[in-house]
């Protein structure tokens, strides 16, 4: 033991013996070879997909000062999408219009004689009267997209509609766009033909403004809606002063009237349940429930929602559209109208309705908790649909402009009908 | 170990027996390396792998709610299902397919010259002619060429849709008088769009799903006051109490007529009771089928065809309403020819005077 020249084959003083004797297994090796791999594989991956957001990026960067240099000269291609999704519900996929009811857009002397500055001035306000096209007459109940679409889009809209629908070669840029809409963006919808001869030199024979009053009616009514009476708070305090609703509160503007006061008869009733609603119609007399529902049905306001669910649009639009038949579900826009402007009496304007309160009144029908549409046709709906595709029709709805409102002189003739039946409710 | 001594090396030509053994743990550690890698790939890309791992859950529960969707139901597990409108193709033949669709689903717009009245052909046949049960296109279409008892005759996919036009959109009543003259575009596109939408059909053969379906025989002779009370809970809320349909703002049609001046003449199918009766029980109302009873759907199908409406365009000159009974409608159900609260049904609208076909003449007839 006291040998003092160290034997070289023995390890030095530091040599832990369980080093050399226990080897590590070679599944431990196996799994870091594993992982090492895995790491690499990762590694690629990664930097490819970088790789391809960079060009991504650059190209975008390029492409960014070539759409500044083309600010004068709107996307055309941009427009013909955004007259897919916003126009063609109405006017159909090539502006060619529905006889007798929506005028084409192609070849129509409106177009022809204003260029795209009257499309612009005609899409950002909307129309609310009676209009002749090449010779045929219109209602002429059109929204407004002032507050749905931005200038850059009314810009390219416009454009495509001036130039890409007819031959005319003037296209108008979203600085102009935003010029017009500084003095018009606030304006009540043309006045139909008479409105439209105002923009347009040279306009063909037009009917005469019908001077049907808009707005808020008797007095008493504006201030039951903005300051409520002694029992009952003002409608305003939830609905916004211009009745556009909030999250799952419903926009109330241009909704039909009697579509409206069946509601408010159906919440004293306790056949819609809503303690907010029931206790706030309790305190309406029938005479008020009309006038509150004429007051709302004759308001145009611009629209306040947006898609906020994270639905998927593009199912959205086919649920409004088509429909899903597989499912039983048939297009919303077949019993609520083109564009979803609403049928009255029965069927309510969905376009630009809070997609919140969509989503929410689906599900209650779904569940049973509102159960007052007309044959219970909602309820099979609601049921039909699962969370995702309610969120997606109703972010879909929102996405659209707010349905025209109806004229005073169309709502007196409606009046008498107002319905204030039992037994179709079920 | 840094401090490697030189005859920790083992001398050459000797052998080591640890050196094999270190080899052939070499060998199985990449081995094993490479299959655990393999393995865990093939775990991940056949969705074995737990979904909390690999963050899968909102694709897994998709997939899932799509294949309850088309199981769900099991009735109609094997009928066919068309192509969806998206994959119309993007060239010279997927245009006319498109006009095609567009004819079908807005026929008063985009054949208007050749429209008399208020309907779209996807009102009888929803889902722009997809909707089993409703007669749809593509169950129609790989049966043409074939005789037709109605005409006596061979009749050609044209020829049947000429057909429609002439009684079903009552083209008596359009702009130019008449059915699109053979060889419209007009034909050309439907049948482009029925053609492209059968895809895959064997030709010949009547799938399932064609027509409006059978419907059992009503247990009581079909009662047009029954079937007031049916169309007044079911109906009118959609197509107006006075049947007449509704428009919106714009004066758009939304809901077709089902009978009056802007509806299908007396010689359109839809005015024999019995397939009424079938559409209506398969498919009224919207998106609540086989609501009705048999009985509630027969009642209120002798409701609805119990109601003047245009003239039958075959009758014309001297041709009366007796000779039209004897000629064409002899064995259908329905009330051509019929007295209804006193009224003759069939001399309706005639096309001479059918712009100012008088309301008051029409009232409700029931």
């Amino acid at each position: 033991m006291t040998d003092k020249k160290p034997d070289p084959r023995r390890p030095d003083e530091t040599f832990e013996p369980f080093e050399a004797t226990r080897r590590i297994p070679w599944p431990v090796y196996s799994i870091a070879i594993a992982l090492a791999i895995w790491g690499v594989i990762m590694l690629v991956q990664t930097s490819t997909a970088v790789q391809v957001a960079d060009k991504a990026q650059t190209e975008a960067a390029k492409q960014e000062p070539t759409k500044l240099a083309q600010a004068a000269a709107p996307d055309l291609d941009a427009g013909k999408t955004l007259f897919a999704d916003n126009c063609a519900t109405c006017h159909g996929d090539a502006g060619e219009g529905v006889t007798g009811a929506f005028p084409p857009l192609h070849g129509s002397d409106i177009v022809k004689l204003g260029g795209a500055k009257a499309v612009t001035q005609i899409v950002m306000r909307g129309i609310g009267g009676k209009l002749n096209v090449n010779g045929e007459s219109y209602e002429g109940e059109m929204p407004a997209f002032g507050s749905v679409l931005s200038d850059t889009e009314i810009s390219e809209v416009a454009s495509y509609v001036a130039t890409g629908l007819n031959d005319d070669a003037k296209t108008i840029s979203a600085p102009e766009v935003a010029d017009i809409r500084k003095v018009a963006g606030d304006m009540d919808p043309l006045d139909g033909g008479a409105g439209l001869a105002g923009l347009i030199n040279n306009l063909p024979a037009q009917p005469e403004s019908a001077a049907a009053e808009k707005g808020p009616g008797s007095e008493r009514v504006a201030q039951l809606v903005s300051q409520g009476s002694g029992t009952v708070w003002a409608c305003a305090s939830c609905h916004g002063d211009k009745g556009e609703g909030t999250e799952t509160v419903p926009r109330l503007a241009g909704l039909p009237a009697p579509y409206l006061a069946k509601q408010l008869h159906d919440f004293q009733k306790g056949t819609r349940p809503n303690d907010s609603m029931a206790y706030v119609a309790k305190g309406l007399s029938d005479q008020e429930i009309v006038e509150l529902a004429n007051y709302y049905a004759t308001m145009t306001s611009p629209s306040g929602a947006k898609p906020s669910l994270e639905g998927d649009l593009k199912r959205g639009a086919q649920l409004a559209k088509e429909g899903d038949w597989s499912i039983g579900v048939p297009a919303c826009f077949t019993c609520h109208g083109p564009s979803g402007v609403g049928v009255a009496p029965n069927f309510p304007g969905i376009a630009a309705q809070q997609p919140a309160y969509v989503a929410h009144q689906l599900a209650m029908w779904a569940g049973g908790a509102r159960h007052n549409s007309p044959l219970g046709l909602m309820a099979g709906i609601g049921k039909a649909l699962n969370d995702a595709d309610r969120r997606a029709v109703a972010d879909y709805l929102a996405s659209l402009a707010p349905m025209p409102a109806m004229d005073k002189t169309e709502l007196a003739a409606m009046e008498s009908n107002i319905p204030v039946r039992e037994g179709v409710d079920q | 170990m840094s401090n490697k001594h030189p005859s920790d090396i083992p001398p050459r030509g000797e052998t080591d027996p640890s050196r094999g053994k270190t080899a052939l743990r070499a060998i199985l550690a990449v081995g094993g390396g490479l299959a655990l890698v393999v393995l865990g790939s093939l775990l991940v890309n056949f969705g074995l792998a737990p979904s909390w791992l690999t963050g899968a859950t909102r694709d897994q529960s998709e997939a899932e709610a799509a294949a309850q969707q088309s199981g769900g139901d099991t009735q109609h597990a094997k009928l066919f299902t068309p192509p969806a409108e998206s994959t119309i193709p993007d060239d010279d033949f997927g245009k006319s397919v498109r006009r095609g669709l567009a004819i079908f689903n807005d026929t008063g717009t985009n054949a208007h010259d050749f429209v008399g009245n208020d309907l779209s052909c996807s009102n009888c046949h929803l889902d722009a002619g997809r909707q089993a049960f409703s007669a749809p296109m593509w169950a129609a279409y790989p049966v043409y060429p074939k005789y037709r008892g109605k005409n006596k005759m061979v009749n050609t996919m044209e020829d049947r849709i000429k057909g429609c036009f002439t009684y079903s959109m009552n083209a008596q009543g359009s702009p130019s008088g008449g059915p699109p003259p053979y060889g419209s575009d007009v034909y050309r596109d439907l049948q482009a769009y029925f053609f492209w939408m059968s895809k895959g059909l064997p030709t010949g053969e009547k799938p399932e799903g064609a027509g409006f379906g059978k419907i059992d025989k009503p247990a009581k002779e079909p009662s047009r006051q029954r079937g007031e009370a049916v169309f007044a809970q079911n109906c009118a809320v959609c197509h107006g109490a006075d049947g007449q349909g509704q428009k919106d703002i714009n004066g758009k049609v939304v809901f077709p007529p089902l009978w009056g001046p802007n509806s299908f003449n007396w010689g359109a199918g839809m005015h024999k009771i019995n397939a009424a009766a079938a559409f209506i029980k398969h498919n009224m109302p919207l998106s609540e089928p086989n609501k009705l009873t048999v009985q509630e759907a027969w009642d209120v199908a002798a409701f609805v065809d119990s109601h003047p409406r245009p003239n039958d365009p075959r009758q014309i000159g001297d041709v009366t309403v007796k000779d039209a009974v004897d000629k064409w409608h002899h064995n259908h159900q329905g009330f051509y020819g019929k007295e209804v609260d006193g009224k003759l049904m069939g001399p309706g609208y005639p096309s001479s005077d059918q712009a100012s076909a008088p309301a008051q003449n029409e009232s409700s007839g029931g």
